[in-house]
């Protein structure tokens, strides 16, 4: 409390150092792809409530082309019949499975869109987890991975190489819809808003001043991990905290390891902070599993990436990589 | 409220209460004009009336803005409360009245509060006026059409700051409303506005009178409990009307820009017959030009609505619930439920991240987080009241609910009373011209 009341604090109805910052966040927010899609405005932004109301409704948009869990969304159509034919594909559609293949590739495979055969095999697509037979594995593993999904970009089309396999953008796919909210806002005018999906995927338009504050708190940690100060960044984080069930003393986590058909392990959560929504919720999907040795060798090639890791050991040991500019990371020791 | 449990969940987080602030300080003047201590400092302020409602204004009262030096009440027992409530806040003693006369002319005050019954707000308000001070007058500004007349006359006569206190035009939810979807045209056309403020419980209030030989009649009640309950009985109240009705009425006003034209009304003492005068249940109907019309109701046997303001327009529904949260639904099939909140900016994130919850976990509102410091000190709405109020009196910061605004809603209430006892459709007449 000042000393002395002055002027200014009169002006501007300003409340000193009892109400810090002194002024409030506008919440826009609807239900999406299963979990909360928001927009939030700093509080000279409520003109903006219009525009935030648009961009959630490209969220519903987007959740319509990708869902699997309706018969009538694009990927639905795709998983039906492209193990017969080759299926023409709509050019956004197709742009999003371009970017999933290179960020298969570029992660060695940690990162599959194909893999639902596996998650399946887990019992993790109906929420009923449990170990699968050998046999049931290995039924999977065939049907599974990008390595059986064929790309015509000639054609724009896309054939899968056998019956089975299934396209699923539960990785990428809500990262991906807040970069097109991203896009609808900037060309609305409006320069400042924080974008989330869940807890797990959130994109930073602007910076509302010194950054919008977001703290990392994975559930499986027993702490805070840190805070980051986003200006025009995203933030994708994996763990299997609150998914995976316990079998002998033994926790399973629903992200499958492509690569192995193994739950991953190793990794109690992975945050990646980079420019896009859809590649910071893909590579923390990959980190997650293919850990410290693949998230150091990523973001060493891939300038503009910074991925925190908190390991799965007995101090929780947290490791830092590269770097994501309009990023002020803080962590705590 | 209609609402399956899913939307109810979208709007219903934990509402934080905020701050209202003026957006750019330097739209208001140079960085030289504001700079050095304010000539006057707080603005000395006295209290009249520290009832239930004066209290609660005392105890929310910012003292950067504002000097309690004085306060009045006819009950020595609200003194002493009111006393309570400084020393809990750490604040200085102020000087204790009776009569409000008498602290006009012994206090050094610019501003007074007033917080009396509704029967004597006129009065006491002119008579601060007349002495040249600024008043804020808490809400329905005047018990007749006669009272706020004098009111706004006065008022104008010694060039005085009125301002009247619903606190919805300062709430950052009602503003955030009003700017962002409002103004914004999302709902359309609005052709109905649905008002309900609704209670399980009886209105009464029980106490002592402050000691045995307490008269209360020389102020004009006659008995203890005409003053207690001073908002039972037609003399000193406006009933449901002026209590509840007026506060949502005052912000539609606000949000559509017009003041309603016409009203019926009915209702009656249907569950509570303990000698009150004034009806427990009331239900009116209202039109404001260009059909939109608007419906109010205030019951006392049943809770489920709580209280709300919805608009109803062609391409959307804008409702505010219990003052603190607001939900946009658009119109057409499928189509989804829009939560807006408004929560302060305090020391803590906006958000946490963290791996995705299950579907059904729901959203991303912020749980309470151990290691984080305590929730900033939220201002509520009568807080910035208050602070605003100092602000008009000492650099001329607009008000949000002058006078001329607070006219419309008590006339509504006056002409929805006049409806209830009649039967009659009555034309709402301000009574005043209002340039």
């Amino acid at each position: 409390m000042p000393d002395v009341v002055s002027r200014r604090n009169f002006l501007s109805l300003d409340f000193g150092r009892r109400y810090p910052a002194g002024d409030h966040w506008i919440r826009v927010h609807r239900m999406a792809m299963a979990c909360r899609f928001e927009v939030a405005l700093s509080d000279t932004g409520a003109a903006g409530i219009a525009a935030a109301r648009e961009a959630l409704d490209e969220a519903d948009r987007i959740e319509r082309l990708l869902t699997v869990f309706r018969d009538d969304s694009d990927v639905a159509d795709l998983n039906r019949r492209a193990s017969q034919e080759p299926v023409p594909v709509a050019a956004e559609l197709f742009g999003l499975l371009a970017r999933s293949r290179e960020l298969h590739e570029q992660t060695r495979g940690a990162f599959d869109i194909a893999s639902t055969p596996l998650s399946r095999s887990w019992g993790f697509m109906r929420r009923e987890g449990r170990v699968p037979t050998t046999g049931e594995l290995a039924e999977a593993r065939a049907c599974s991975g990008m390595g059986r999904v064929r790309l015509d970009p000639a054609r724009g089309s896309l054939r899968f190489d056998r019956a089975g396999v299934e396209l699923n953008f539960g990785a990428i796919g809500k990262g991906y819809a807040l970069d097109r909210m991203a896009e609808l806002l900037r060309s609305a005018g409006v320069s400042n808003a924080l974008l989330s999906a869940g807890r797990s995927s959130i994109v930073a338009v602007g910076s509302d001043g010194h950054g919008w504050p977001v703290d990392l708190r994975p559930s499986l940690v027993r702490r805070r991990v840190g805070r980051a100060w986003m200006s025009d960044a995203a933030l994708g984080v994996s763990g299997a905290g609150e998914q995976y069930f316990e079998v002998d003393g033994v926790r399973y986590g629903h992200v499958i390891d492509p690569r192995t058909g193994m739950p991953a392990s190793g990794v109690l959560s992975a945050s990646v902070l980079t420019r896009s929504g859809a590649d910071a919720d893909a590579l923390s999907t990959a980190f997650l599993i293919g850990g410290s040795a693949l998230a150091s060798a990523y973001c060493a090639a891939h300038k503009g990436t910074q991925a925190i890791l908190v390991l799965d050991d007995a101090t929780e040991r947290v490791e830092v990589f590269g770097h994501c500019p309009g990023v002020t990371l803080e962590l705590l020791s | 409220m209609n609402l399956t449990p899913e939307q109810m969940a979208i709007g219903r987080r934990n509402f934080l209460k905020a701050i209202a602030g003026v957006p750019a300080v330097a739209a208001l003047g140079t960085a030289a004009a504001i700079r050095g201590p304010a000539r006057g400092g707080a603005v000395r302020v006295g209290f009249v009336g520290v009832g239930g409602q004066g209290r609660a204004l005392l105890g929310r009262l910012d003292p950067v803005f504002a000097d309690v030096r004085a306060m009045a009440d006819i009950n020595p027992v609200s003194l002493q409360r009111a006393d309570d409530v400084l020393k809990k806040n750490k604040r200085p003693a102020a000087k204790h009245y009776v009569e409000w006369r008498d602290m006009l002319q012994h206090e050094d005050l610019e501003g007074v509060i007033v917080a009396v019954p509704l029967w004597a707000h006129a009065d006491v308000v002119c008579g601060a006026l007349d002495a040249g001070k600024h008043v804020l007058c808490e809400k329905m500004m005047a018990w007749d059409t006669a009272g706020y007349t004098r009111m706004i006359e006065t008022a104008r006569k010694n060039t005085r700051i009125l301002e009247i206190g619903y606190q919805r035009n300062y709430n950052p939810v009602y503003r955030s409303a009003y700017e962002g979807v409002m103004r914004q045209g999302l709902l359309g056309d609005v052709h109905y506005v649905r008002l309900a403020w609704h209670r399980n419980g009886n209105w009464r209030r029980t106490g002592d009178p402050p000691s045995k030989d307490f008269d209360a009649s020389k102020w004009g009640y006659p008995t203890w409990d005409h003053l207690w309950n001073w908002r039972l009985y037609w003399k000193y109240s406006q009933g449901l009307f002026a209590e509840l009705g007026s506060h949502q009425v005052n912000a539609v006003n606000w949000f559509l820009g017009a003041t309603p034209q016409h009203v019926q009304a009915t209702g009656g003492i249907h569950r509570y017959n303990d000698g009150r005068e004034v009806p427990d249940h009331v239900y009116a109907i209202f039109d404001y030009p260009g059909g939109v019309t608007g419906s109010f109701t205030s019951v006392e046997s049943n809770a489920f609505d709580e209280r709300y303001e919805a608009f109803y327009g062609t391409k959307g529904t804008l409702i505010i619930r219990n003052e603190n949260d607001a939900m946009l639904f658009d119109e057409g099939a499928g189509a989804k439920a829009t939560g807006v909140e408004v929560a302060p900016k305090g020391a803590g994130a906006l958000l946490d991240a963290s791996e995705t919850k299950p579907a059904n976990a729901g959203g991303t509102a912020r749980p309470a987080a151990t290691e984080t410091p305590a929730k900033p000190n939220q201002p509520s709405p009568s807080t910035i009241e208050i602070a605003r109020f100092c602000s008009a009196v000492r650099v001329g910061t607009p008000l949000l609910c002058g006078p001329e605004n607070a006219t419309h809603s008590a006339a509504w209430c006056i002409a929805a009373n006049e409806a209830l006892k009649s039967g009659a459709k009555v034309t709402i007449d301000p009574g005043f011209k209002t340039t």
